[in-house]
This record gives structure tokens, C-alpha cells and sequence, in this order.
């Protein structure tokens, strides 16, 4: 019944404040009610009323009303403080999966100054915002990710208590554009490319012998043709040769490098090698299923690249009712029951 | 001044953090309005109360700046501990509302050592909300209200100063931002405190005061009155139908003693169970008739009311005694106010004193001042009651008696002292001597306690009666007459009853001799007299008008209104004007959003642009670009076209580039600038082809 009413209250919601990447704050779209502390203040004002009749001493009504009156002219300024309002997306960030994104927005004030807002994605937020009345500031929100791919905040909510803090007064910024988040690098095993350049392969001559061979202890990933049997025969340790001459090219970056391991891990692999590469500042490219990056240098490449692997089998978010944390979860979590 | 110093860095502890939480002057305002709420009840709290308090919050604010720690739980328990054992040891199981309120202060002073977050914050905002409240039940003059109020202001603005705390010039935003909104629900709180229905308490509670109030008592031992003297606290203030009577016959009959006990006169039969509850504040509504008179008393803790001779009720809340003095149903524990008739017969006269009432107004101790009573058995040998009571007037005012303030011990039958020996005395002294020779010469005679005289206020609207016009006189009773007024000091200190003590005493120098802050012991400078009595007539109406406004008097009010009005309909009126300032509310606030949403300044100015550019035939279709809209009005009108490039080049770097904050200003001047000069071009233009058909 909750869970049931909680969606239709996300519903009504959705449909009261459409997605956009700039909205602009009016009665539409604000939502106020008492804080905790109003409801004691409420409360306090009853108390205080019932002294004044019982003690009919005037000037406790008096007070009473005053504070009453108040607290409706606070809901009065605290509404303002929204009203008039305009929040823009400027920038949806990127960055790493299971780190904060930052999304860059731009809250322009109206005729009345905007004081005391704070801007809030799921946990975290930004608090103490003020803009001027006719003036605009960048704020900054970093925006919780999970999973790589597109990220997309259900909602960003725009809140303030000012001036008195017994009311709230708050809004949702429900974007379009979605932020990305790349995958988390793990370090990769060091594998051939199954993409071999031309160049490259005439190039390079295979070699034998061990002078050439990097020794280094198994990993996971490895093929097992690497795997020096013998030497496993005689101390029963897995040593893997890497053969300089057998590789393919080490310019690309292939998805399909890392046989045995799963879809993510590999993205994750690669993620790491591209910054590796770029901190190497060499050339690469990125070959993966359906999509290639030619070799290329330098830091936009890389943020080429790590896009390309963020958002490799995903596509934007174009549902009205994301899902917070983006767009994996429906995925890998299937409806249960549901008709598809 | 060394140990002080090292005892201050010892006390500076490396570990002392700043608390920073809370936003210092958001806690510097929570801390101000404390010290201004504390300062009304400064005379009702213990001394030891108030130190605590400022060391508590000043602790607070210490540990804010980080010169100190706040205490740990250990510590924090222990001054809770020590404070309470001593409260405890002050109150002594005493409950009253002055105890009560002392322990709210003592939690209010607790509750810095544990400010540590905004939770905190809003708990101690909203107990100084109720102690103001809790103040206004003490004290209700327009001085302590306005400053209340201040502290309220405080409050508000803390509050604000804690939602916003980096926002540059919070505090003086902050007081304008309070002032604009208490001016706009100024309207509301007017009409609510106006017709929010004042009714009945819902259960009685008692305003019991364990602190003695300044006034008449219901005994009087020589002595007694001449403290009053010393006093120029108000006792009640006085409004006319008409003229005030004379001077000297202004007598406020109080109380009777008819007891004579030793040396000590009392009441025979004291008022009865008090039962507690709140004495009725209604006192009469509407004009005074011409005869009428108006008394508004400062509270006595008593249930007796002050009135001229010869006096009816006309307010419900004052009832007749057999004496023909007045009573509450309730002692009054707050300021009252109450409404006689002075008639110009005599009430209540009656021809026979019965046998009980002869025997209790002839009552003497069996023993004690032989002289007096001789004096008395001589003179009723020769003469009639009434040439009785002249001769002794006579007497009182041919022999060389004193009215003194400083008058000498007598301790052994004081009443021969007085009248034999040292001559020198007070009212009371004589009043009760004199009722002591009619008694012991057979005529029924009473002590009366009250007041006599009361000066005018300012503009001489009403009289002003205070302590030092305590007095005390005779009554006798005569057959045919009745009760007559004899009073002995207007015999033996004519100036007394006819202008006051002041001049009673003046030779004497003892006026108000121990009070050096009052006003009026400094009568002879005008200024300071005037300003007093000023500051007097706006208390005064304050407290008819605002504290005073009470059910009946909202009802007088209704009642001047067309329809008779009940409780229900005040009800009505104030959910109707409730309803009505949200209603505004909402209509103004949904008015300025729709024309506040995206209308700025620079947007203002683009409308009017758009305006100027489909007057002159160039309608802006939807989705243009101002760079299009500007090409095509430089078509039109090609004089314009240099300046509406401009314009528009510079609506599109407003809207697509990001600027900085201050330029917004400087960009809608020169937009309007550009504007206008197009219009002027259009104009000239005009005015041309107007012009070139003429000419033709």
C-alpha cells in the first residue's frame, strides 16, 4: 500500500515537473511545509494562546498573534525565496563509477534574492547558496554514482528554510542531460591485442628465446598457451612469458583481449589502461564490439576513450522516470513478473 | 593580577576547540534576547539566579570564541546538581508562579552548556518565546512591553542569522527583512487582537505571588504608615465623569479597623477564604456619566477596592459591604480596574446602630492608657457626643501636636504618649488615639484606612493616587447622622489634607527622603515633573486600552457596531479575518509570481523593443533570433539599422555568454539607451515623411 502510494505520489510528481534541464520556480512547482521545528513552534503558539486565556492577560494575545502573523509572512518570504528562480544544467559531469560526479548548475535569481539554498542529490548536497536578486551563481552538486554509464539524477532537489527555518520550501530540477560515469579501473593484465595493424606486424619479428620474454606470475586472464608448463612441472609456480613478439599490437586497446572475463571487468581493464596510456602519454586506440577509436594521443582521447567504455551497450536515458544512480539498474535487475 | 593571568592560560586549554556549529552572532542575538528578557523580572528572581545566568551564557559564548571548553557530561552534571540544591534550598517547597518562573530560568541558563547544534538552537528560541510570555504576566507597563518585544526582535533575527549565516550584512538585512514583514502583518495582529474572542479561562489558575506587595495593610500599628510615606509607587489612577472633587475631600475609604488588640488596630473579622483564582478584570465600559468615576488599581494581592464617600457599584466586578466599602470576589493580582457612582445623598444611612455593632465599635482592651480614658470620662461627663468630638478637634488643633514623619518610640501606652507626653505623631498615631477617647467615651467609632489626595496627571485627565497618600482617619458614629468623618490630622496639619504631604512635611524635609530615584521627590523641577507624568498618561492609556482589553470591554466595542455582536461572532470574524489576510496573501505573492517570473529588467526592456518593432510593421515571428528580427527591421526602416544590429548583438551576448554579475546593470542601461535611440530615429523619420507631402 505504501510502496504503492510512494509511486504515486513519484507519479504526480513527474507529471507536475516535467524533465528539463532549465526550469524555472513558480507556484507550479514549489512545494512548502513546516519544518519540525514548525510544528513546535505551532504547537508553542497554542500553548502560548492558552496562557492568554487563562491568565486573560492581553499582551500574551498579543504576542501570540504577532508570532502567529509571522510565521504566515514566513511562509510568505520563504515561498519568494524560490519563486522567480531559474536553474539551469550547465554541465552534467563525468568521473568515475562509485565516486561523486559533479553536475554544474546555474541558479539565476528573479526580482527577490534567492538566500539560503541548498541543493541536493539522494545524500549529497550543497548548503548555504545565495544569490542575489538579479544576479546568477554556478553551483557545483556532486551527484552519487554506482554502476558506469549514463548518470542521470532522478531529481535534484532545491531547498531552503530561510529566513526562520520553521518552514521549507523546496523544488525538484528533474534533468534531461545525464552526466557519465566511466568505469573503475582495475589494472589489467597485460595482454595482446587481437586487432593486429598491419604495420605493426611487419614491423616486428617474432623472437624467441627468454632474453625477450617478461616473467611475471600468473593472473587471471592469462591464456594458458603463455603459461610455462615446464617450469609449473618443476617449483609448481604458474609463470606466464610474455613474449614481446607474439603480441599484437600494443597500440590497441581490445575489448577482446581478456578471454574468460566478463563484460565489466573488461571495460574496467581498459578504463585503466586508457589512463595508464594516457598518462604514458602514448598512442592508442580502442577497439570494442560494434566501436573503434583510432589511435590517437593525448588527454581528450582518453576522455574519448573512457566515454566510449562508459557508455559501451547502454543508451541515453530517455524514460520520464529514471531511476536514481542511472540507468544500470533496471538492466541488471530485471522486473520480476513483469510482462515483457 | 599574576594568578589571574595564569589561572586564565591554565584555563585555555589546548584541547579547548571553538564550538562552531552554531554561527556566532546567530548565538550572540539568542544571548542579547536572553539578557533583555531577564531584565523585567530582575526584581522577582534571586540574585544568585541572575549571576548564574550571565556566567552560564557567558561560558557559552567563550566556548564559541574557544578561550574555552564546554564542560563534559561529568562537569555539566555537577553545575546542573549545584544549581538545583540551590534553588531547591531557595524555594523551600514554596510553590508559586514566582518559583515556577525561576526554575524556567534556571533550565533556560542550563540549556547553554549543552548549545551545541541548531536542534539546541531552536529549543532555547523557543523557551525565551514562552519566557516573554511568562514576563508579560509580571510585568505589563508599555517600557518593559516595548522591551520584551525588542527581545523578541532578537530572536527573530538569530533565527535568521542561523538559516543564512555567510550571507554579507545578515544582521542589518536581517532587522529590515523582520521590520518589512511585522509592518505588512501589523494589519492582521490589529484586527485579530481585536477580534479574537476573549473568553472565560478555561481553568482557573491561581497568579500567586509569594512576593509582598507595596500598599495599605490590614493592621496598623504606630508606625506602619509612615514606611508608605517613603513610597511613590502608584496605588491606583482615578478618571472623572466630570470634575475631580476638591482637594480635601478626596478620602479613598479601604478598609475599617474596629479591632483595637494591645496597641494594634485590626480588622475584627478578616476577608474570608480567599478561593484562588483570578480577580475580574471587567471594569465598566462606555462614557463615564457625570458622577461616575473610573479607578484602575495596581494589584494589592488584596480583595479590597478604594472609593470615595458615599459610592454605589456600577461595574459587576466590585460588590458593597455593610461598612459601605467595596470588595472583590478575588484578591487582585494584577492590575484592576473598576467603576463606582458617587451620589451627592447618603447611602446606606441608617438611624439605629444595632446592639452587636455598638458593642464592636466600643471595644477597648480592659487595661491601658489610664490618662486617655480619664481624659475621655471627663469630657463625656460635660459635654454631648458631638461637642465631644469638637472639643477634642479643638483640642488636636489649639495644642502644640506635630504631623511628623519621624515620629519618636512609644512604646508603653502609646496612645498617652502621644497624647500627653511627646505630641509629636502621624496620622495613623492620631486616628487610632482618637478612636480610642470616643470609644472610651462611649461613642462607636472606627479607624478608616485608604488614601487622601491624588494629583492631577498630565493634561489633568486623571488623578494619579500614590503610596505616600496613604492616611488613616476616624469615623464616628452620631446619633441622627450616622457615620461622620472626623479626621484629627486635618485638625492638628490642615496643609496635609488640603495640598498634601508634600507641604505637610516640608518644613521637616522628610518627603520621600529615602526614595532618591523617584520623580516626584524632585517636584520643584518641572521638566523631570512633566516628563514623569507624560510617560505616566501613556501608561495609563496602555493599560486601559491594550492590557486592559478584556471581554467586556470587546464587547462594549461590538456593541457600537451595527448588530448585536456575540462570542460566536467574534469567533466568525476572526476565522473570517484569518482567512481573508491568507487570501491577500496568496493573491499578492501569485500576482508578483506571474509578473516576476522571467520579467527583468532586460527582459523589460527586449519586450518593449518587440513592442516598437510590431507598431512600425515589423511583427516578430515566433522562434526568431533578435539578429533576424533586426535585419529585418533594418529593411524596413533603414534609419534604424545601424542601432538595431547593435541592440540585437547585444541581447544575444547577454543571453549567450556567460557575464559577470555586475554587468547585468550596465547592459540594460545601454540596451535602454539603444532602444530610445531608435525610437528617436523612427521618430525624426517620421516626422520627414509627414513633412515631404506638404512640401510637395
Amino acid at each position: 500500500m505504501s510502496i504503492s502510494l510512494k509511486a504515486r505520489w513519484r507519479r504526480w510528481i513527474n507529471r507536475r515537473i516535467p524533465r528539463s534541464d532549465s526550469q524555472v520556480l513558480s507556484q507550479k512547482n514549489i512545494f512548502i511545509l513546516p519544518t519540525a521545528a514548525g510544528v513546535v513552534f505551532g504547537f508553542l503558539l497554542l500553548i502560548m494562546l492558552i496562557t492568554a486565556i487563562n491568565y486573560q492577560n492581553s499582551l500574551i494575545y498579543l504576542l501570540t498573534f504577532l508570532l502567529g502573523a509571522l510565521f504566515v509572512g514566513a511562509m510568505h518570504q520563504t515561498h519568494r525565496n524560490l519563486s522567480g528562480l531559474t536553474v539551469d544544467v550547465v554541465r552534467a559531469g563525468e568521473g568515475q563509477a562509485g565516486e561523486d560526479i559533479s553536475f554544474t548548475l546555474r541558479v539565476t535569481a528573479g526580482k527577490d534574492a534567492g538566500l539560503g539554498l541548498d541543493l541536493s542529490v539522494e545524500d549529497s548536497s550543497v548548503a548555504g547558496v545565495h544569490v542575489p536578486s538579479s544576479e546568477s551563481r554556478e553551483v557545483v552538486v556532486p551527484v552519487p554514482s554506482a554502476y558506469r554509464g549514463y548518470l542521470r539524477p532522478d531529481r535534484i532537489r532545491i531547498e531552503t528554510r530561510f529566513p526562520f527555518g520553521l518552514l521549507k520550501a523546496w523544488t525538484w530540477l528533474r534533468p534531461v542531460s545525464s552526466g557519465v560515469a566511466f568505469p573503475r579501473p582495475i589494472p589489467a593484465p597485460d595482454t595482446n591485442s587481437t586487432v593486429m595493424d598491419g604495420q605493426e606486424l611487419l614491423a616486428s619479428s617474432p623472437v624467441s628465446g627468454q632474453d625477450t620474454a617478461d616473467l611475471r606470475p600468473w593472473r587471471e586472464g592469462d591464456m594458458s598457451q603463455r603459461v610455462m608448463w615446464k617450469r609449473f612441472a618443476r617449483s609448481g609456480q604458474m609463470i606466464v612469458a610474455d613474449w614481446q613478439g607474439e603480441q599484437g599490437s600494443p597500440h590497441w586497446l581490445d575489448f577482446n583481449a581478456f578471454p574468460g572475463v566478463d563484460a565489466e571487468t573488461r571495460l574496467s581493464y581498459l578504463a585503466w589502461m586508457v589512463l595508464d596510456r594516457v598518462q604514458k602519454n602514448a598512442k592508442f586506440g580502442l577497439a570494442l564490439p560494434g566501436d573503434a577509436i583510432e589511435p590517437d594521443a593525448g588527454a581528450l582521447h582518453g576522455e574519448r576513450c573512457l566515454r566510449a567504455l562508459a557508455t559501451w551497450g547502454e543508451q541515453p536515458p530517455r524514460d520520464a522516470d529514471g531511476q536514481p544512480f542511472g540507468t544500470r539498474q533496471l538492466q541488471d535487475h530485471p522486473v520480476v513478473g513483469g510482462s515483457v | 593580577m599574576r594568578a589571574w593571568l595564569t589561572g586564565r592560560f591554565s584555563f585555555r586549554g589546548a584541547d579547548a576547540e571553538p564550538v562552531q556549529a552554531i554561527p556566532a552572532p546567530a548565538l550572540l542575538w539568542l544571548i542579547a534576547s536572553f539578557g533583555l528578557l531577564l531584565i523585567p523580572q530582575w526584581d522577582r528572581l534571586p540574585w544568585w539566579l541572575i549571576a548564574a545566568c550571565v556566567v552560564l551564557s557567558a561560558w557559552r559564548w567563550l566556548a564559541q570564541r574557544g578561550r574555552v571548553k564546554l564542560p563534559g557530561r561529568l562537569l555539566r552534571g555537577g553545575v546542573m546538581f549545584a544549581l538545583i540544591g540551590v534553588y531547591v534550598a531557595t524555594v523551600q517547597g514554596r510553590f508559586t508562579v514566582d518559583t515556577a518562573a525561576s526554575f524556567f530560568v534556571l533550565a533556560v541558563g542550563l540549556k547553554w552548556l549543552e548549545t551545541r547544534s541548531n536542534r539546541d538552537f531552536y529549543v532555547l528560541f523557543f523557551i525565551q518565546v514562552y519566557l516573554a510570555a511568562v514576563n508579560f504576566l509580571f510585568k505589563q507597563e508599555i517600557a518593559w512591553a516595548l522591551l520584551t518585544f525588542v527581545a523578541i526582535g532578537c530572536l527573530m533575527v538569530g533565527l535568521q542569522v542561523l538559516n543564512a549565516p555567510d550571507v554579507p550584512e545578515s544582521q542589518s538585512a536581517g532587522w529590515k527583512r523582520l521590520g518589512g514583514m511585522v509592518l505588512k502583518t501589523v494589519p492582521v495582529v490589529i484586527l485579530l487582537f481585536v477580534f479574537f474572542p476573549r473568553m472565560a479561562p478555561l481553568w482557573s489558575v491561581p497568579l500567586v505571588s509569594g512576593q509582598a506587595r507595596s500598599g495599605i495593610s490590614d493592621t496598623m500599628r504606630p508606625g506602619d504608615i509612615s514606611n508608605l510615606a517613603q513610597s511613590s509607587e502608584r496605588a491606583f489612577r482615578v478618571t472623572f465623569g466630570d470634575q475631580p472633587p476638591p482637594y480635601p475631600e478626596r478620602y479613598w475609604r479601604g478598609l475599617i479597623l474596629d479591632y483595637l488588640d494591645g496597641e494594634t488596630w485590626r480588622q475584627r473579622e478578616a476577608d474570608g477564604f480567599r478561593r484562588p483564582a483570578r480577580v475580574n478584570n471587567d471594569g465598566g465600559v462606555g462614557p463615564l456619566q457625570s458622577r461616575e468615576y473610573d479607578i484602575l488599581m495596581e494589584p494589592t494581592d488584596q480583595r479590597w477596592a478604594f472609593s470615595l464617600e458615599n459610592s454605589v457599584a456600577v461595574s459587576d466586578n466590585v460588590q458593597a459591604t455593610p461598612e459601605r466599602l467595596f470588595r472583590f470576589n478575588r484578591p487582585a493580582d494584577s492590575p484592576v480596574r473598576y467603576r463606582l457612582e458617587q451620589r451627592s445623598d447618603e447611602v446606606g444611612a441608617s438611624d439605629v446602630l444595632n446592639a452587636a455593632d455598638e458593642r464592636r465599635y466600643l471595644q477597648l482592651p480592659a487595661t491601658g492608657n489610664p490618662r486617655a480614658r480619664a481624659l475621655a470620662q471627663h469630657l463625656a461627663g460635660d459635654l454631648a457626643p458631638v461637642e465631644l468630638v469638637g472639643e477634642l478637634l479643638r483640642r488636636f488643633r489649639q495644642e502644640a501636636y506635630f504631623y511628623t514623619l519621624r515620629p519618636p518610640a512609644m512604646p508603653e501606652d502609646g496612645i498617652d504618649a502621644l497624647l500627653f507626653d511627646e505630641k509629636r505623631g502621624f496620622c495613623a498615631h492620631y486616628a487610632g488615639a482618637a478612636t480610642f477617647v470616643f470609644r472610651a467615651a462611649g461613642i462607636p467609632a472606627r479607624v478608616v484606612v485608604g488614601y487622601q489626595g491624588g494629583d492631577a496627571g498630565a493634561g489633568g485627565e486623571y488623578l494619579i493616587v500614590r503610596q505616600y497618600d496613604a492616611h488613616a482617619w476616624v469615623e464616628v458614629w452620631l446619633e441622627g447622622r450616622g457615620w461622620v468623618r472626623v479626621d484629627p490630622t486635618a485638625a492638628i496639619a490642615p496643609s496635609r489634607i488640603e495640598s498634601g504631604l508634600r507641604e505637610a512635611v516640608a518644613e521637616e524635609g522628610s518627603f520621600l527622603e529615602n526614595d532618591l530615584t523617584s520623580p516626584q521627590r524632585y517636584g520643584d523641577i518641572a521638566i523631570l515633573q512633566w516628563a514623569s507624568l507624560q510617560m505616566d498618561r501613556i501608561n495609563y492609556q496602555w493599560q486601559r486600552w491594550v492590557v486592559g482589553y478584556q471581554g467586556q470591554s470587546q464587547m462594549d466595542l461590538m456593541s457600537r457596531l451595527p448588530g448585536g455582536w456575540g462570542l460566536r461572532d467574534f469567533g466568525y470574524a476572526t476565522a473570517g479575518v484569518i482567512g481573508a489576510a491568507l487570501l491577500i496573501a496568496g493573491l499578492v505573492s501569485a500576482v508578483s509570481a506571474r509578473r516576476g517570473v522571467r520579467r527583468d529588467a532586460f527582459g523589460r526592456v527586449v519586450d518593449s523593443w518587440h513592442r516598437l518593432c510590431a507598431k512600425t510593421g515589423v511583427p516578430v515571428r515566433s522562434g526568431e533570433t533578435p539578429l533576424a528580427l533586426a535585419e529585418r527591421l533594418s529593411e524596413a526602416h533603414p534609419e534604424v539599422a545601424a542601432t538595431a544590429r547593435v541592440f540585437a548583438h547585444a541581447v544575444n551576448s547577454h543571453y549567450y555568454t556567460t557575464l559577470a554579475p555586475e554587468g547585468s546593470v550596465y547592459d540594460v542601461r545601454r540596451l535602454s539607451r539603444l532602444l530610445n535611440r531608435m525610437k528617436r530615429q523612427l521618430r525624426r523619420s517620421r516626422k520627414s515623411t509627414f513633412r515631404n507631402p506638404e512640401n510637395d
